[in-house]
């Protein structure tokens, strides 16, 4: 195919995946849930089950999304993801970075924004699968403090909304209170898009004139035990700088995660 | 039983201990997040180390309405009359 044909290809498969992302959302909520909770076994059984479901429908997602061509991608690190009370924190620079994260990270939780919870196609996945709204910051920190120390993987994106094109990273420090409260391990992604891709400020048919190649690497454990000897207010804001810190160093030129828009 | 003059001394050591607020600061007309800087992720920290103090069951729901460091003190007074 010549570059013209491949670009309106993308276009397709891009606006098909997210028919399919949709469509997906209402099968399983609609039909496919509903079946799991008949199931015996009590309310945390279920959940791990939806959990589990969650992961390998994404997983078939990721493979569509790559396998039609719309994307590349490459993952470092898998085997480090899905550890009893382990937090993993990742940059969020496309709309389908938690769709990578959760489809190979074992049956985690995840904080989603509260938009999602009433969304109807994405509903009812979330709430099965027992994942936690962003909103409001209170109700939040407990929970996700709870499910870490009840020992589930939990994924949260302390950016809290996808990156702005151009414009610099911000934590909001929700994230590092929760790592000090429950996480037995802090695990960072680091997600790097070589173009601009799904990102807040274009539309979903404005698709790269080239592939995107999604590349995502799990870092080294941060360690927690200098943080836990403070107060929390005092140490959940130095951990939380140090993480920003952190993130613009391994992420480099802000271009090269956070690309322009291709105007 | 306390009275709400030491429920304010309670509260105010609280939150030079946890805070690192200086004790000039904590009034009872300073408001906890435009005065002192307490935001929703201190609050739980807050509420957190007031439970251990009180040894109470503090739900985050008595506390929506606090705005300044007397209603804080009125809340945990009330906790502590229940």
């Amino acid at each position: 195919m010549g570059e013209r044909q491949t670009f309106l290809w993308r276009i397709l498969v891009t606006g098909a995946c997210f028919v399919l992302f949709g469509g997906g959302g209402l099968i399983l909520g609609l039909i496919v849930f509903p079946v799991v909770l008949l199931l015996p076994g009590g309310p945390a059984r279920r959940r791990a089950r939806t959990r589990r479901l969650v992961q390998r429908a994404f997983r078939l997602f990721v493979a569509t999304m790559s396998g039609l061509g719309g994307i590349s991608y490459e993952l470092l690190g898998r085997e480090r993801l899905g550890r009893p009370g382990q937090l993993i924190i990742a940059n969020h620079p496309t709309l389908v970075d938690v769709v990578f994260i959760v489809a190979f990270t074992p049956a985690p939780a995840c904080v989603v924004k509260a938009a999602l919870f009433a969304n109807p196609f994405t509903r009812r996945v979330v709430r099965a699968a027992g994942y936690i709204s962003s909103a409001p910051t209170d109700s939040m920190i407990e929970m996700a403090t709870a499910a870490l120390l009840s020992g589930d993987t939990l994924v949260m994106f302390p950016e809290g909304t996808r990156s702005r094109p151009g414009q610099p990273m911000a934590f909001h420090r929700g994230a590092a209170s929760v790592a000090i409260h429950g996480a037995s391990v802090l695990t960072p992604i680091y997600i790097q898009v070589d173009q601009p891709l799904l990102h807040k400020t274009l539309p979903w048919y404005r698709v790269p004139t080239r592939r995107p190649h999604i590349s995502i690497e799990v870092g080294a454990d941060i360690d927690l035990e200098p943080y836990r000897h403070q107060l929390p207010p005092k140490a959940s804001r130095q951990l939380n700088a140090w993480l920003l810190a952190h993130y613009e160093q391994e992420l480099g030129d802000p271009r090269s995660y956070n690309a322009p828009g291709n105007d | 039983m306390q009275t709400k003059d030491e429920v304010l001394e309670q509260v105010k050591a609280t939150l030079i201990e946890l805070f690192e607020i200086a004790p000039e600061r904590i009034t009872v007309e300073a408001r906890l997040n435009a005065d002192l800087e307490i935001d929703s992720i201190d609050a739980v920290d807050l509420l957190d180390r007031l439970r251990r103090q009180t040894g109470r069951k503090i739900s985050a729901d008595d506390f929506r309405s606090v705005r300044t460091v007397g209603d804080l003190v009125n809340a945990v007074h009330a906790v502590l009359q229940a």
